[in-house]
């Protein structure tokens, strides 16, 4: 059991390297994968499997390994890793999966012998009862032996995105991609060719199936092709990278490893995820060979010929002299000639076929160098500690026992039909390559080569041609001539026999998710007759490989065990990804910082300096409460905040409000139509407080509006709204009412806007702008006016959120900064602070205001606020209006606001408890409790120095004075609390309108 | 002006303009007001750009027109040519001098630079030289003007420092490829 | 993600858009005058087939238009966009258009993918 080295391999270099595994130290050449390098050093058990902790060992040479997963350490703890794609670097650091204590020695192998236990349906029938063992005995269990690999921690990933357009996406370059890309060479088409690979060429360089290619040997021909299209101005190729997801209207995402092979830098980027759209697709991918299933099937040393062979040539190394290979197919030639070409011989060559049917150069070949060849025989199984010791042939009714470490197994080529499948395209069973090929496609695709079923690679150029010809590219002409026979032959095998029986032995359908074929008898035998059903019931091909070289192989079981034609069973669904596509790729850079994007006003740096706490309101970062020092609290701040304005003044930053400028001959009957409000008596240059419904009557949202004129109206939203009701108006007005003449446009970041109230507001605003009347008569409640300041125009409008005496002040954001700093220096005198979001809604809970999205929730209309006096009962229409009068909407026992004050003025009223008949809840709940309703707004006022409420409780409007219990978090003891009128401050509004 | 940053064939200013958003019919007489009040005539096709080293007259869209001012201007100027523009009935104008971020993107990579932070197609023939598109970039609604040799890029003001950070952020990031 | 063309803008990802709903349910007139049941069924009841569907698109990230489209509520195709003048396409215009992709087995789970 030794690994040679193949001196001949140009892809792999000298420069020894060394990397660890299992915390033992081993050499690597550069440009070895981690499988390759394992082999080179003789390591051939590498794993644990998932269900019975079996040995496992490298099974093949690419994406489709269904065992071979390590978690690389030195990679922020990346766990199954496929260790035959992923590439060494010096001083990795890997370890093996799913095994305690140690890889040789692991407990969990204790499972293979329970297996009786493990069986088709085993989660099904096993975590069903007693009650309560679910949540503390089941689940805790299955998370901790669920997965393989440990996940990676604290791990910032910088991944980023790129988006392609192109003409032409060519997946694949192997021999039928890189045919296809010379024909676009220098031509209008902008071509993307992408290969999972970190070298073209494919089977040119993982086999020796090619000999030449119009004369030149295969190599000569690779070097020529590259140089051809590393030159074209019009061709972009990606290596390293793996299409994983073939969408509609010809949308692909494709993952580009950016550090293969080398140590990850963390300072840039180490995964592209590319996301690609295409006018026309190429699918170049190729074949993967599928395995047979037999008695240990499993064993360390079972590995596809296929594989085999590519470690030779593209690896450069022979993982074992003296192999068995077993095969029902041609392709195994070229297998057995570049083993004799390096001095190797088989121990053995199993050929399922008859006599016959097996190509006569094969026989040749066979007999030319003596090796023991068996015709229409199979292997029977084979056996050893945790490798390979002995292979047992059946041929008819004699068994033959060898001695040999590595079994090449070839159970034929199935076209990589998932890409296809994942684009929504029909598949047809093919009985001459026994498997499922691409029929018709359901977008732009072309299959080319081997994934189209062509095993026949003499014709390749042949079929390019025709495929590509609508496209109007030269013809090309090459002469492929081939080492191996120019037809495929196979003949079906999919299972042998096994003459033992024990729980040892098994026959496995499934590697990665230890499904046999055992399990698949008894689903269907229970009944699981459908193919989406028997693979969910037995979890056949659900592991990360997605049962790459042996789902086809379950298919064609299935069937026998059905009695049906394969076609009919058919397959199960295929969807993206591929191959396992990490999340910190698809996330890319909308993480952390960049998360949501965020919005900022003119004032940010301000809040900044001044200690603000921000709040997030839709983007927008809002002040939330200023901390006047490093250990006030939010509570302290709110009411400290609160207290002040009240006695003084306050402003807040409200740059963050929607503005909609509305203008048109129709100006005004389209705003009747939008918001609940009659706008057509409204003098000019006065504002109101309006609201906007849904056609359900329920409320949408609310602002002010300023109207300028019957042609000319601005209004505000709230700060997370605005989108959402610009584009609610835009859609009446593009697509009910085209005939009204209206045009919009948001003007929320055209002005800095600010909101100062408080009694000594009037003082101050007479400081910072001395030329304007601030009179009560001069500048009453809701009216607004414009005037000159330096060389912009400013818009102060009175109004106010707070119940206090208050001004809006809109800015160009030009000025925004230096106009807040000049109302500070202007204010001081006066105590004015700077308040946040939690202190405006604190303010206007006593004030009996509400917010859209705490007293409203979308089953809240106007009424049932009280807001009569806001419909404009007289307007023939608006939207929303004829909802009001229907009989839900107008029920009278439908939930309504009121206000909340503890009858014991120590206790909390807390926001969205809920409001009960009951001064106590039992302590366990039989019956459900009778609910009234719910706490919308709850606060401790500092001005009336006790917990306040705002509630939506059924029929409230008639419930003033009524005692009621409000639930308190974590207690059955509920706080009793009188229903009162929701305005706690300034009920006559005097305040606001002297 | 200000750097913003460049890379490998990509480099990046941020510029201070004045904009104005005009809404119409785009009939001939709107067409003749709009000259009259610019000196400039609107550009006529859907997503047409016309400009020079003064202006930048967008069409976005079949009743919009984004007018941006390259020169540096008195703020009351803007004011008193959107006032004037909007004493006709059925057009409406709006100032967004200041409420708007303006990036410059030059160089050989800006394309495939741009395509790290949005789908956009930004080929020739599907974007043309002096045409403008609204989509996103960086997750964030935009206007983009492809002035040939160089991209301009508008979004929200109060998005210009998470723009800005993008911006550097994928220049940082953008190792070979 | 689709490419859906907007009328105004050309092809662009679905990314930009938002669906609007069923198309062609115009608000009544004079919603006084409807019956609750009526109104109702204007405020809260709409069409959700399988197969050819008329509805409504807005490019909301992008010119902020509306328009209509037919699409293939099976297949996710875009048969027809049009915009909100245009006419309403006659639906045997796309008596030939695709079917499910997946055809349409009689029983099962509708995910078939291979050709009988």
């Amino acid at each position: 059991m030794t690994a040679l080295r193949n001196h001949n391999c140009n892809y792999i270099s000298n420069v020894k390297i060394n990397f660890k595994f299992d915390g033992k130290s081993y050499f690597a050449y550069e440009g070895d994968t981690i499988a390759s390098a394992l082999l080179r050093n003789n390591i051939r058990l590498v794993g644990r499997s998932f269900k019975y902790h079996r040995p496992r060992g490298i099974y093949t040479c690419g994406i489709e390994e269904p065992n071979a997963l390590v978690q690389i350490i030195s990679e922020h703890n990346e766990p199954n890793t496929r260790a035959t794609i992923k590439r060494v670097y010096d001083g990795m650091v890997i370890t093996s999966q799913n095994r305690w204590p140690s890889l040789s020695y692991d407990f969990g192998a204790i499972n293979n012998i329970l297996s009786p236990i493990f069986s088709a349906g085993f989660y099904y029938k096993t975590f069903m009862g007693p009650k309560g063992f679910w949540k503390n005995i089941y689940e805790p269990l299955i998370r901790r032996s669920a997965g393989l690999g440990k996940p990676p921690k604290n791990f910032r990933s910088k991944s980023i995105h790129q988006n392609h357009n192109t003409d032409i996406l060519i997946i694949g370059a192997g021999l039928s991609g890189l045919i296809a890309a010379r024909k676009f060479v220098n031509t209008k088409y902008k071509v993307l060719m992408i290969e999972q690979d970190s070298f073209l060429g494919g089977i040119l360089k993982n086999s020796n199936k090619v000999d030449t290619i119009n004369g030149l040997n295969s190599s000569e021909w690779l070097e020529e092709t590259e140089k051809l299209l590393s030159k074209a101005q019009n061709i972009k190729i990606l290596r390293n990278t793996l299409v994983t997801t073939y969408n509609f209207t010809n949308h692909f995402v494709a993952l580009e490893d950016k550090f293969a092979g080398k140590k990850i830098d963390l300072n840039k980027s180490e995964l592209t995820l590319h996301k690609i759209r295409t006018s026309n697709t190429i699918l170049c991918n190729g074949h993967i060979e599928r395995f047979i299933s037999f008695r240990n099937n499993d064993l360390p040393g079972v590995m596809l010929a296929s594989s085999f062979e590519k470690y030779i040539h593209r690896y450069g190394v022979v993982p074992e002299e003296r192999p068995v290979i077993f095969t029902n197919n041609s392709s195994s030639m070229s297998l057995l000639n570049s083993m004799l070409s390096l001095g190797c011989k088989p121990e053995a060559y199993v050929d399922s076929r008859k006599n016959e049917e097996i190509e006569t150069d094969i026989k040749k070949i066979l007999k030319e160098n003596n090796i023991p060849s068996y015709f229409e025989a199979e292997i029977e199984g084979c056996d050893g500690n945790k490798k390979i010791e002995k292979i047992t042939i059946r041929k008819g009714k004699i068994f033959i026992k060898i001695k040999s470490s590595m079994l090449c197994v070839s159970g034929g080529y199935n076209p990589d039909i998932h890409l296809f499948t994942q684009s929504k395209g029909l598949l047809k069973w093919d009985k001459n390559i026994a498997s499922f090929k691409p029929d018709t496609p359901f977008q732009k695709t072309l299959t080319l080569g081997s994934v189209s079923g062509n095993y026949n690679f003499n014709k390749l150029c042949d079929e390019i041609n025709e495929k590509l010809s609508f496209l109007n590219t030269a013809k090309l002409d090459f002469e492929i001539k081939l080492n191996v026979s120019n037809k495929y032959s196979i003949k079906e095998l999919w299972e042998t026999k096994s003459k033992i029986n024990s729980n040892w032995s098994k026959s496995f359908i499934d590697l990665h998710n230890d499904v046999t074929i055992k399990d698949l008898k008894q689903a269907i035998s229970e009944g699981f007759d459908r193919i989406e059903h028997l693979k969910r019931y037995t979890t056949n091909s659900m592991g990360t490989d997605q049962g790459k070289i042996s789902s086809i192989n379950s298919l064609a079981v299935v069937s026998k065990l059905l009695k049906k034609e394969i076609s009919e069973v058919g397959t199960t669904t295929y969807r993206p990804p591929y191959a396992p596509l990490s999340f910190a790729a698809i996330a890319g850079r909308s993480t952390y910082e960049f998360y949501d994007p965020q919005r900022k006003t003119s004032i940010h740096s301000w809040h900044l300096k001044n200690n603000a706490v921000f709040e997030d309101v839709g983007q927008w970062k809002r002040p939330w409460y200023f901390k006047t020092h490093d250990k006030e609290t939010m509570h302290q701040a709110v009411q400290r905040e609160s207290k002040m304005l009240r006695e003084n003044s306050g402003i807040l930053d409200g740059s963050t409000l929607g503005k909609i400028e509305i203008k048109g001959r129709d100006a005004l009957e389209f705003m009747n139509l939008m918001y609940t409000n009659a706008f057509t008596k409204m003098k000019p240059m006065t504002s109101r407080y309006a609201m906007m419904l849904g056609e359900d009557g329920m409320i949408k949202d609310d602002g002010i509006i300023c109207k300028l004129s019957d042609q000319h109206f601005i209004a505000t939203t709230t700060s997370s709204g605005a989108p959402k009701v610009l584009a609610h108006m835009e859609e009446y007005l593009q697509t009910e009412w085209p005939h009204l003449q209206v045009y919009l446009n948001s003007i929320t970041e055209q002005f800095s806007t600010f909101n100062i109230s408080g009694p000594k507001t009037r003082e101050i605003m007479r400081k910072v702008f001395p030329n304007i009347d601030f009179s009560n008569e001069a500048f009453p409640f809701m009216s607004f006016k414009n005037f000159d300041y330096k060389d912009t125009k400013i818009r102060i409008m009175r109004a106010s959120f707070t119940g206090e005496l208050g001004y809006e002040i809109y800015i160009s954001p030009k000025y925004g900064l230096e106009l807040w700093e000049e109302m500070f220096s202007c204010g001081r005198e006066f105590n004015l602070i700077p308040y946040g979001t939690e202190t405006m809604h604190l303010l206007r809970a006593e004030k009996g205001y509400i917010v859209i999205g705490q007293e409203t929730d979308g089953t809240v209309t106007p009424i049932d606020l009280n807001y009569n006096w806001m419909i404009g009962k007289n307007k023939k229409d608006f939207i929303g209006k004829r909802s009001l009068s229907r009989p839900d909407t107008s029920r009278e026992d439908r939930k309504q606001l009121v206000g909340l004050s503890p009858i014991n003025k120590t206790d909390t009223i807390e926001e969205g408890q809920h409001i009960v008949e009951l001064n106590e809840l039992p302590k366990k709940i039989k019956n459900p409790i009778k609910y009234l309703g719910h706490v919308s707004s709850g606060y401790y006022s500092p001005n009336l120095n006790h917990s306040i409420g705002l509630a939506m409780i059924r029929g409230g409007k008639n419930l003033l004075g009524k005692k009621f219990f409000v639930t308190v978090s974590g207690k059955t003891k509920n706080i009793p609390v009188e229903v009162v009128n929701p305005v706690f401050v300034d009920p006559e509004n005097k305040r606001l309108i002297s | 002006m200000t750097e913003i940053t460049s890379t490998s064939g990509v480099n990046i200013t941020q510029k201070y303009y004045h904009q104005i958003i005009i809404r119409g019919n785009g009939l001939e007489k709107f067409n003749n007001i709009i000259e009259e009040k610019t000196s400039i005539k609107p550009p006529l096709k859907n997503l047409e750009i016309k400009y020079d080293s003064n202006y930048l007259f967008g069409k976005n869209s079949f009743d919009q027109w984004s007018l941006i001012l390259i020169t540096k201007k008195d703020h009351q100027q803007i004011l008193n040519l959107v006032s004037s523009i909007n004493t006709n009935e059925n057009m409406l104008a709006s100032d967004y001098s200041h409420g708007q971020a303006y990036f410059e993107i030059e160089g050989e990579n800006k394309e495939i630079f741009l395509n790290k932070l949005t789908h956009f197609d930004l080929r020739e023939e599907k974007f043309p030289k002096s045409t403008m598109a609204q989509t996103t970039i960086a997750r964030i609604e935009c206007s983009i003007y492809n002035l040939g040799n160089k991209f301009v890029i508008t979004c929200n003001k109060s998005y210009e420092d998470y723009f800005q950070k993008r911006l550097k952020d994928t220049a940082l990031l953008s190792n070979a490829s | 993600m689709i490419i859906i063309k907007c009328p105004y803008c050309g092809e662009r990802d679905q990314s930009e858009f938002s669906n609007g709903g069923e198309a062609h349910v115009v608000r009544p007139n004079n919603p006084e005058s409807l019956s609750d049941k009526d109104w109702g069924e204007y405020v809260f009841f709409r069409n959700n087939p399988k197969g050819i569907f008329y509805e409504r698109w807005v490019h909301s990230h992008g010119c902020k238009k509306w328009f209509n489209a037919v699409r293939n509520t099976s297949t996710d195709e875009i048969l027809k966009i049009y915009k909100l003048k245009e006419k309403r396409p006659e639906i045997t215009e796309f008596k030939n258009c695709l079917k499910s992709p997946s055809g349409e087995p009689k029983v099962g789970s509708g995910n078939f993918t291979v050709k009988k």
